[in-house]
């Protein structure tokens, strides 16, 4: 090891010897396109087509739904609903998550009280309560957002407060506290680098959770109707009774999530093997 | 290790508390003598007189016997009841009953029972019956098989009310309870049915035997020992428990894609039941500007009706010519009648007509942006409400869709709390009785809140008769009259596909969801081979 | 008090503290939500008496503090609340449910286990290695599978297409002694593979996780310095520890059990608590999600708290901890 490699040259050498990785990354750029190129790709499913529940061909690549619908549009436009939930979801889970575990890491009072909320949510069982509350607010995409970004904050304040235990007690920290560094200054500066690789791989994991987590509420129902995602097709599919007989309407969503958290899921692994240098 | 703690733990708790349970009496002797049909919910209520949900009603229907029965014109026949008239120009209603009915006690089947029934429908004011029969003061037992009722003033449309839509239920049992609205009725049940129900595995199955001494069939007898209900939460897996065998039937209509799959498949038979209701959207005539004609035959213009018959129901819907007296009931149908014409073009020109203006370009006509609520959670109303707002747009008309969980969407209705409301109507099996209902000025389920003095004249005028043929001139007139002034549009009468397995035969089929192939008479007749 | 006493206690408040922790939540946020409260307890279209009545045992008249009072007050007398659509006390319903979410729920974590560990070994023992990966990217697709889809494929490859086994349902009706166990087994193959093909992915990716840093550890350089076989390195020593978890790892682990019994009771028609919360949602029955969710946070804690407690017994080191 050269004295001239930083930390993130090795890591990103790691990274990419791993074949997995760059084609996660791939797979992941790749659905990113499909979801901002959406109109591009295919007309957004609306109204009924002629041909109800034709199996795939060359007119329909993924086939119809019950309505006629082209599935492959459905799963086009799908994609976009199901990143932007699962994303802001996370997002708004990760800035929750990244101040409660900061705060515990950082403030020694704090830490018993914000530890023992953090655990205490980690034990239940939250989707039975993701349930509840989403089917007393309504179904729309910011319900479902918020809901998703409620419960998955604790997993990522326990990760950050982990990481955030380690940098702490590093000396350059209490070097700046001795230097006259406000608490503010020290966390932005010091805290907060020391604890993104953590971070950067939580987004990763909590949008591909979240992303499950829109499946499942959506195929209950309680997704928003007028929008579609992949939980909702699979929903469609499971009221008008295809789910077992049109098979097309079942794999290609089902196969899109599994893709999309599958990828991310990879990227984070790998991207975690390749930092750690015991693993690299 | 602690992990394998857990599961072990989990293990042994349930092997301690949960013995699988031991069906009382002899086993049915083999799986020929059993008919296992498939339902989507459980049983909530076990007292037939109250509202109830589809299951609850296939199941009391095999235990509670009604005066009358009905057959696929949707004409009344005999069932309790052999035979009933009007008399005292129409102030009294006679009914005789048949004698060998039995409770499954040994208790004989009485007019004692069914007036004990009316009474209390009618002192404690129970569910729809109550609202049915609003004529009616009290009733005398001539004999043990004949029944005066005294009504209050001339009403034509007490006896098929009374005859098809109240279950007898046996009077000293109900007696027992301080009200019979409160009764539950979920065990211990003495009933006269063809079956009778012996174990509830509450989530699973519900189990009935058959009795010895049912009247309605050859020999008394009812060919299949056993009748169970297995409960399947969701469709697709029932589907799949027909195709492999375990179950016979399945009593939910099969949704039309599903059904079309099932049609090619020669282990299964499929039957064709025609809705005794309607699916349709009222304008809310209490709204501007839906108050005036031209905005609801513009509104009624835009809209596919083939399309919404051929893709959302799969072709299985029937159109009902715009009228509220569909093919179903082919006694009232009037011939003449013919749907509203999708025509957007049309239904631009009444609006532009009427004053209406795009002023911004944005291809809708200005102030004519309309709420239309509805069950989200019915699959059929789902679809075509898309398609209803899609061809609404190339009118010029903006629709915005609200699809409401159940709690919402009841309340709203009952506010009237809408512009446009679509639903369906699962019975209306009784014109006279149905419009009184639906059309009059503060009807109960006067969902287009029309109040129109005239038709209000008609109907009365109609229910005052007492023979169906002098109604039934009338009634047309109504029903014509509501086409005319749009205060429904009736879309389509849907046809449910009921699907069981090719093995079984002998069903008797009657209209209606609610009765199909499911009613008493055909389950007591159904065999295997 | 003794160590273990003192463990033991901790432990039990640890647990009820968590349980008041799952019904404040509960609590706070069906008020924090746009809408009437009074939604969650008493269906408008309720007997007027009924209705009355569960304003009254809840308090909902009243303020804040005071409804939290009644609302603790009743979940203390083991009152769920009543259902809207089946006019039962909530606490019936779902009691009749528990044994089979039980036997799903534990059926799964023992076959998990017992699949599990052997493979997170392989993984760890191995790492970097082609069957690392292998099981990496087998145990990664595992957990990113889609339940309900899995369910309905497995129904149709064994139930219909291979005819083995049942489709839906627990048992059979009919069966008594040794023939209705095998038909409760029978029946609950399927529902137990799904939850398992989906669950067994994390389990191995954390087992591998955690093993791979205890075999780092230096009590383990120490013991392979000592000339230990590596073999008994890794079984005795650093999977001892690996699968020392926290408590909160295996919560989620039967958290997430718990959660995906909901999608695979409805398509199996398994009639546990997870069959329970579909249909309630389905009909807005508001009081059953409600008393589901913090039955089974009950049972969650329960189940760690008892394994806490065995384990502690065992393991002294655990008590000083």
């Amino acid at each position: 090891m050269t004295v001239t490699e930083s930390p993130g040259r090795l890591t990103f050498e790691a990274f990419r010897r791993n074949p997995l990785g760059p084609i996660s990354v791939a797979v992941l750029l790749l659905m990113g396109v499909v979801a901002v190129a959406a109109p591009l790709i295919a007309d957004y499913p609306r109204g009924y087509g002629e041909d109800v529940l034709a199996p795939p061909s060359g007119a329909h690549w993924f086939g119809t739904d019950d309505l006629g619908r082209d599935v492959f549009a459905q799963v086009v436009w799908g994609t976009r609903v199901s990143i932007v939930v699962g994303l802001a979801a996370s997002l708004l889970a990760i800035v929750v998550g990244v101040l409660v575990g900061v705060a515990a890491a950082y403030f020694k009072h704090a830490d018993a009280a914000l530890g023992v909320v953090v655990d205490l949510s980690l034990s239940l069982p939250v989707l039975p309560l993701m349930i509840l509350v989403a089917a007393l607010a309504g179904p729309s995409v910011p319900t479902l957002v918020v809901v998703i970004a409620v419960f998955s904050w604790p997993e990522v304040a326990r990760v950050v407060r982990a990481q955030g235990l380690a940098v702490v007690p590093l000396p350059y920290v209490s070097a700046s506290h001795a230097l006259g560094g406000s608490h503010l200054w020290i966390i932005r500066k010091h805290v907060l680098p020391g604890v993104a690789p953590v971070v950067a791989v939580s987004v990763v994991l909590t949008t591909s959770r979240a992303v499950l987590a829109e499946a499942g509420l959506s195929f209950l129902g309680l997704g928003d109707p007028d929008s579609w995602s992949w939980g909702a097709i699979l929903h469609n599919a499971q009221r008008s009774g295809s789910l077992a007989t049109a098979w097309w309407t079942t794999l290609f969503p089902s196969l899109a999530i599994l893709l999309l958290v599958v990828s991310a899921t990879l990227v984070a692994v790998v991207y975690n093997d390749a930092r750690d240098p015991r693993t690299r | 290790m602690r992990r394998i703690l857990v599961g072990i733990a989990s293990i042994a708790l349930v092997a301690a508390g949960c013995s699988p349970s031991n069906p009382d009496g002899e086993s049915s002797g083999g799986g020929a003598s059993r008919l296992t049909i498939g339902t989507t919910a459980d049983v909530v209520n076990y007292n037939p007189l109250l509202g109830n949900s589809r299951t609850d009603t296939w199941v009391t229907n095999l235990m509670y016997p009604r005066l009358m029965s009905m057959d696929m014109e949707g004409k009344r026949t005999p069932y309790l009841a052999t035979k009933w008239e009007y008399a005292d120009g129409g102030k009294t209603a006679k009914v005789t009953l048949r004698d060998d009915f039995t409770w499954s006690d040994g208790t004989k089947v009485t007019a004692d029972d069914v007036i004990y029934t009316i009474d209390a429908v009618a002192k404690e004011k129970i569910g729809i019956v109550a609202g049915l029969i609003p004529s009616y003061t009290n009733a005398t037992a001539v004999s043990p098989t004949e029944i005066d009722f005294h009504l209050s003033q001339p009403d034509g449309t007490f006896l098929d009310n009374v005859g098809f839509w109240m279950p007898v239920v046996p009077k000293h049992v109900f007696e027992k309870a301080p009200s019979v609205q409160k009764f539950a009725n979920d065990s211990n049940w003495v009933s006269a049915g063809p079956y009778k129900l012996e174990t509830v595995e509450r989530g699973q199955r519900y189990v009935l035997k058959r009795v010895d001494n049912y009247p309605l069939v050859d020999g008394g007898k009812p060919a299949a020992q056993e009748v169970v209900f297995r409960v399947f939460p969701d469709v697709n897996t029932e589907a799949l428990a027909l195709r492999n065998g375990e179950i016979d039937l399945i009593a939910n209509a099969v949704p039309p894609a599903l059904a079309k799959t099932l049609d090619g498949n020669d282990k299964i038979k499929t039957v064709k039941v025609p809705s005794l209701g309607w699916a349709h959207m009222q304008y809310n005539v209490q709204r501007k500007p839906l108050d005036r004609l031209e905005v609801r035959q513009a509104l009624a213009a835009a809209v596919d009706y083939e399309a919404i018959r051929r893709v959302a129901l799969q072709g299985s819907a029937v159109s009902s010519n715009s009228s509220v007296l569909t093919p179903t009931l082919k006694q009232w149908q009037d011939t003449s009648a013919k749907e509203y014409t999708y025509d957007t073009t049309k239904a631009k020109q009444l609006l532009t007509g009427a004053g209406y203006k795009d002023g911004n370009g944005d291809g809708l006509l200005d102030g004519l942006s309309f709420r239309m609520i509805y069950d989200q959670a019915d699959p059929n109303i789902a679809k075509w409400a898309q398609l209803v707002r899609d061809s609404a747009k190339e009118a010029g008309i903006d629709i915005k869709l609200e699809g409401l969980e159940r709690n919402t969407y009841v309340a709203k209705y009952q506010e009237r709390d809408y512009d446009i409301y679509a639903g369906s109507w699962a019975i209306m099996d009784n014109p006279p009785a149905n419009l009184a209902l639906a059309f009059k000025c503060k009807g109960f389920i006067n969902y287009a809140n029309a109040c129109d003095p005239a038709l209000d004249k008609l109907i009365d005028e109609a229910r005052g008769k007492l023979e169906q043929a002098d109604q039934k001139p009338i009634i047309q007139q109504a029903a014509k009259m509501i086409t005319d002034q749009v205060y429904d549009n009736v879309l389509y009468v849907e046809e449910f596909t009921i699907a069981h397995s090719a093995q079984w035969s002998g069903f008797l089929t009657q209209p209606s969801e609610l009765l199909s192939i499911v009613n008493p008479q055909s389950i007591a007749q159904a065999k295997k081979g | 008090m003794g160590g273990s006493a003192r463990f033991m206690v901790r432990r039990l408040l640890r647990g009820l503290l968590t349980l008041w922790f799952a019904a404040t939540v509960t609590f706070f946020l069906l008020r924090l939500l746009p809408g009437d409260p009074a939604l969650a307890v008493a269906d408008p279209t309720m007997t007027e008496e009924l209705y009355a009545d569960l304003l009254r045992d809840y308090g909902l008249d009243k303020s804040l503090p005071v409804q939290y009072w009644h609302f603790l007050a009743q979940l203390a007398q083991g009152n769920l609340g009543v259902s809207f659509r089946q006019n039962q006390p909530v606490l019936d319903i779902l009691l009749e449910r528990l044994p089979w979410t039980l036997l799903l729920a534990g059926s799964s974590l023992l076959v998990t286990m017992v699949v599990g560990i052997p493979l997170g070994v392989l993984a760890a023992t191995r790492a970097k290695g082609l069957l690392d990966r292998l099981i990496q990217v087998g145990g990664i697709t595992g957990q990113s599978l889609f339940v309900p889809s899995v369910g309905v494929l497995l129904l149709y490859l064994f139930g219909v297409r291979l005819g083995w086994l049942p489709i839906g349902g627990a048992m059979d009706d009919d069966v008594t002694g040794l023939a209705a166990y095998a038909s409760i087994a029978k029946h609950l193959i399927l529902p137990c593979l799904s939850l398992v093909l989906v669950q067994l992915g994390s389990y191995v990716l954390t087992l591998r996780s955690t093993l791979i840093e205890a075999l780092g550890e230096d009590y383990c350089r120490l013991a392979r310095a000592k000339g230990l076989p590596n073999r008994r390195v890794v079984w005795r020593h650093a999977l001892r520890n690996a699968l020392l978890p926290t408590t909160t790892l295996v919560g989620l682990q039967l958290g997430f059990l718990v959660g995906g019994a909901v999608l695979t009771e409805s398509i199996y028609a398994y009639p546990g608590v997870g069959r329970a919360i579909y249909d309630a949602v389905a009909q807005l029955d508001f009081p059953v999600l409600q008393g589901a969710f913090i039955m089974l946070a009950f049972t969650v804690i329960v189940a760690n708290l008892v394994t806490d407690l065995a384990y502690g017994v065992l393991d002294p080191r655990v008590r000083a901890s």
